[in-house]
């Protein structure tokens, strides 16, 4: 590994209207080596690595590339001297195909639409990225948009790559390709800068650790100078490693409760395949699977989201009674709320704030107290809320968009929590959450437990899986196949019942 | 008007009331292979009522009552009846009440030694299948079907009967109260801590709670995966329940289809019927056991299966809380009673000819 820098932040410094968000950071990329920024959402990663790629300019401080001072003022001028950013949420159109989005900005006057295809399809193979070069990219899948994103910086033969949490809604064979693939662009002399809330893929993958803190750089170091406990203790400045990673043992699981919800042989097209099971009061029922396995289906059929086959489509009983949802809000009126895995999309009104999107989560469960709405009981609400979960915001009109993803999070499950659930599905809960927010959610998901609640909790993250279920459901094909107790539940029996 | 309306596009759907679905074993009912792997106690051909007596622990099998043995005491016969016994209890007092095939009740020992009851308010007791003494002079009796003897118990699921009943008889006067009819196959009795009578209702696959004084009968655990049979106490205060054959989609789904069935019953022996069955399989001429599961000559445990073994344990509340199993690949199957005794839990599977014992001690509940 050369240690020669690429890329060199000095004193850099980014304010957003006089809130700083990345204050005197120094930072070194070296050619040719994976580095990995970690830290809390708020942190200042993103801010940071922004900059770097021109999407913003810095306020105080300078970056220098290749020694030389530089300062992008937009990302095609980043490019252009070699700098790619993949962003965490794609930049993709959706209406185009996959091929299109890949030589998007590159065509000529002309183009034939076979050859681009065949040149994409020829493309995305040596990547072993296994996307249909043809299909609209509004059809696929968050994997499978990540991969066209990541193919069109690759192609772009940059010098530097910076992956703003590339492997979230990757599964794990996918992960293997996209390490691989970060393995063959460094030995091609890239650099790459890996932004991640998974620490073990940090300190598999990566040359070099930098942890940011509150916009501050706390530590930057070789990956071999860090362990897990070392990370989580430089991203929130106190030890979360046992509460988070922890093995349930077994002997804390709680007693199963009143059977509240029955899935029987319910199916949905090609995904959700004749899948059956139960759901218990007063339990975390853990509901593992790889992405396609039909777990987030299963959950929003059983929601009103999505619905069952108009033939034969199986059975959800409710309390022993059989419903049928054609809406969700006919299951939120049942007490059944579902915390969507993507909360951008369909977790919150991202341009209203806090109050407003808890109220509209009353809306939906029909709680509203009379046509004209109260302010200052939706004020109220928010308030309550705040202090419950502890959403960092500025104040109750803060606009969701404005807050860090674990709190943007938790806004979302109090959103839920407001319709005064009995069954609350979470799904992938701490996804592109920061560890300190991760330890809140789980808190908050045990607490929900003890009070009763029947709580499902899908995750593709094994380690959530195993610490936090009383119960761990296990799906393959579209179907629960498998069921494990907490103490005999181990990684291998759980990834084995989900692949084989 | 409505009602008939919905059931019809309910059947067209195959949805609400026509569904075709079974619950899943799973939670409390986890599979597992405790029945399977327990202690073969005694080999008889289709044990059954099993009823503990001063500490000795009978059982049937065909027309003969045995007393199960243990260390060096040998299992031995007790009694020899003309007729298979479908029912057996045992009062306070030692006395033993049989239920027997040909139809009737009759009382061995205690107080009212010799009576026999065959039929209440003109009523023929055609199929005895289960009997409880509340008392030395009060016995409650489960009549399954009105219509079919206790073995025709598959000709009376394919039928869609519910003409089983539930009797109080006051043995010292001989008067019965009918406590409940229209039940669809009464097949397990027992008393709950209010003194309110617990029934499993087999076609129905659920439990039910009748007043002593007779009376609508309450649902407390419905939608079990399998067909319910005899019910027997727990010291907790809970109740052991044994599931005699398992619920599966090709059954509800043949249970809905009245013409089919007329035919299958015209044409087919009982045997090799689509319907649930007390044995594991032995011929390929009987229909999907196994399914397509079969892997290199290996039957799948979670193979669609028509014969299962299955008892379950119930709180107080009758919450299923532990489950104890013998798979599609198993053998100890057509559990139609088990009892707890000395911290162990006895099971006697008729299908598999066997009377198996597990050690609760030993067995993570």
């Amino acid at each position: 590994m050369s240690a020669e820098p690429l890329i060199e932040m000095r004193n850099a410094t980014k304010e957003y209207r006089g809130v700083p968000a990345v204050t005197n950071v120094n930072f070194v990329l070296n050619k040719g080596e994976i580095h990995a920024l970690l830290g809390e959402n708020g942190a200042g990663k993103s801010t940071l690595t922004k900059a770097m790629a021109g999407v913003t300019q810095l306020t105080g401080g300078e970056m220098l590339l290749d020694g030389k001072a530089v300062s992008f003022s937009t990302p095609a001028e980043a490019l252009a001297n070699g700098v790619a950013m993949v962003f965490q949420e794609t930049s993709l159109v959706p209406s185009m195909t996959v091929a299109q989005n890949l030589y998007l900005g590159d065509e000529n006057l002309f183009n034939r639409i076979r050859g681009l295809n065949i040149a994409a399809q020829t493309f995305l193979q040596s990547l072993n990225f296994n996307v249909n070069p043809t299909a609209i990219v509004s059809g696929l899948g968050a994997a499978h948009k990540q991969m066209v994103e990541i193919a069109r910086a690759v192609r772009k033969n940059v010098r530097v790559i910076i992956f703003d949490e590339p492997t979230a809604s990757l599964t794990p064979e996918e992960k293997h390709h996209f390490f691989s693939l970060v393995e063959r662009l460094k030995q091609r002399g890239v650099s790459i800068i890996f932004i991640t809330h998974n620490l073990e893929e940090a300190l598999q993958i990566a040359d070099r650790i930098t942890v940011l803190r509150d916009g501050e750089l706390v530590v930057s170091d070789a990956t071999s100078a860090f362990d897990r406990d070392k990370i989580i203790r430089a991203m929130v400045g106190r030890s979360l490693s046992n509460s988070l990673y922890r093995k349930h043992s077994g002997a804390g699981a709680r007693p199963t409760g009143d059977k509240v919800l029955s899935v029987q042989n319910l199916s949905m097209g090609n995904i959700v395949k004749n899948t059956s099971f139960s759901v218990y009061s007063g339990q975390i029922t853990g509901m593992f699977g790889l992405i396609g396995s039909g777990r987030t289906e299963t959950a929003k059929i059983v929601s009103g989201v999505f619905k069952r086959n108009f033939f034969n489509g199986g059975e959800v009983r409710l309390r022993d009674q059989s419903v049928r949802y054609r809406v969700p809000r006919q299951a939120v009126k049942d007490g059944i709320v579902y915390v969507t895995e993507d909360r951008k999309i369909e977790g919150f009104f991202e341009t209203m704030s806090i109050a407003e999107n808890l109220h509209m989560g009353q809306l939906a469960a029909g709680l509203e107290k009379g046509t004209v709405v109260s302010m200052s009981e939706m004020k109220a609400l928010a308030a309550e809320w705040t202090k419950a979960l502890g959403i960092k915001a500025i104040d109750h009109n803060a606009r969701v968009i404005e807050l860090s993803g674990g709190n943007q999070q938790k806004v979302v499950i109090s959103k839920s929590l407001v319709q005064k659930p009995q069954i609350v599905i979470f799904d992938e809960p701490t996804r592109g959450v920061d560890v300190g927010a991760i330890a809140e959610i789980h808190q908050l998901i045990n607490r929900l437990a003890d009070e009763g609640l029947a709580v499902v909790v899908i995750s593709s993250y094994l380690p959530e899986i195993l610490n936090i279920s009383d119960r761990i459901l296990v799906c393959r094909s579209g179907r629960v196949v498998e069921e494990f107790s907490p103490e005999e539940a181990t990684d291998e029996k759980i990834m084995f019942a989900a692949v084989h | 008007m409505i009602g008939a309306l919905r059931s019809w596009w309910d059947n067209f759907r195959g949805a609400g009331e026509a569904a075709v679905t079974v619950p899943p074993m799973d939670g409390a009912l986890r599979p597992n292979r405790a029945i399977e792997d327990g202690d073969l106690l005694h080999a008889a051909a289709a044990p059954d009522n099993l009823t503990v007596v001063d500490e000795r622990l009978l059982f049937t099998a065909g027309h003969e009552i045995f007393e199960l043995g243990g260390g060096r005491k040998k299992t031995k016969p007790v009694a020899t009846f003309g007729s298979d016994i479908t029912a057996l209890a045992c009062s306070p007092d030692g006395a033993l009440a049989i239920g027997l095939a040909g139809g009737g009740i009759r009382l061995d020992g205690g107080a009212h030694d010799g009576k026999s009851f065959d039929a209440f308010d003109g009523k023929r007791l055609v199929c005895v299948t289960a009997l409880l003494f509340t008392s030395a002079d009060e016995l409650l009796i489960a009549n399954g079907s009105a219509k079919r003897s206790a073995a025709e118990w598959k000709h009376d699921l394919m039928e869609r009967n519910a003409s089983g009943s539930v009797w109080k008889l006051d043995l010292k006067s001989g008067k019965a109260t009918l406590l409940a009819d229209r039940l669809a196959w009464p097949y397990g009795l027992a008393l709950t801590p209010k003194g309110d009578v617990a029934v499993s209702e087999s076609w129905r696959h659920r439990i039910v709670v009748i007043p002593r004084q007779g009376g609508a009968p309450k649902p407390v655990l419905e939608d079990l995966p399998g067909y319910p049979a005899r019910l027997s106490p727990a010291p907790d205060g809970g109740l052991w329940l044994a599931i005699f054959a398992p619920r599966g989609q090709l059954t509800e789904f043949i249970l809905r289809e009245a013409e089919f069935r007329k035919r299958m019953m015209a044409d087919i022996a009982p045997d090799y019927w689509a319907a649930p069955s007390l044995k594991a399989s032995s011929t390929f001429l009987e229909p999907l056991q196994g399914g397509a599961q079969k892997h290199l000559g290996m039957l799948k445990p979670w193979a669609p299966t028509r014969s299962y073994g299955l008892v379950v344990n119930l709180d107080a509340k009758f919450h299923p809380t532990a489950s104890f199993h013998s798979r599609a690949d198993g053998t100890r199957h057509g559990i139609a009673s088990a009892v707890e005794q000395d911290g162990r839990l006895v099971i006697a599977s008729k299908g598999g000819d066997a009377v198996v014992g597990i050690d609760l001690k030993g067995e993570a509940r």
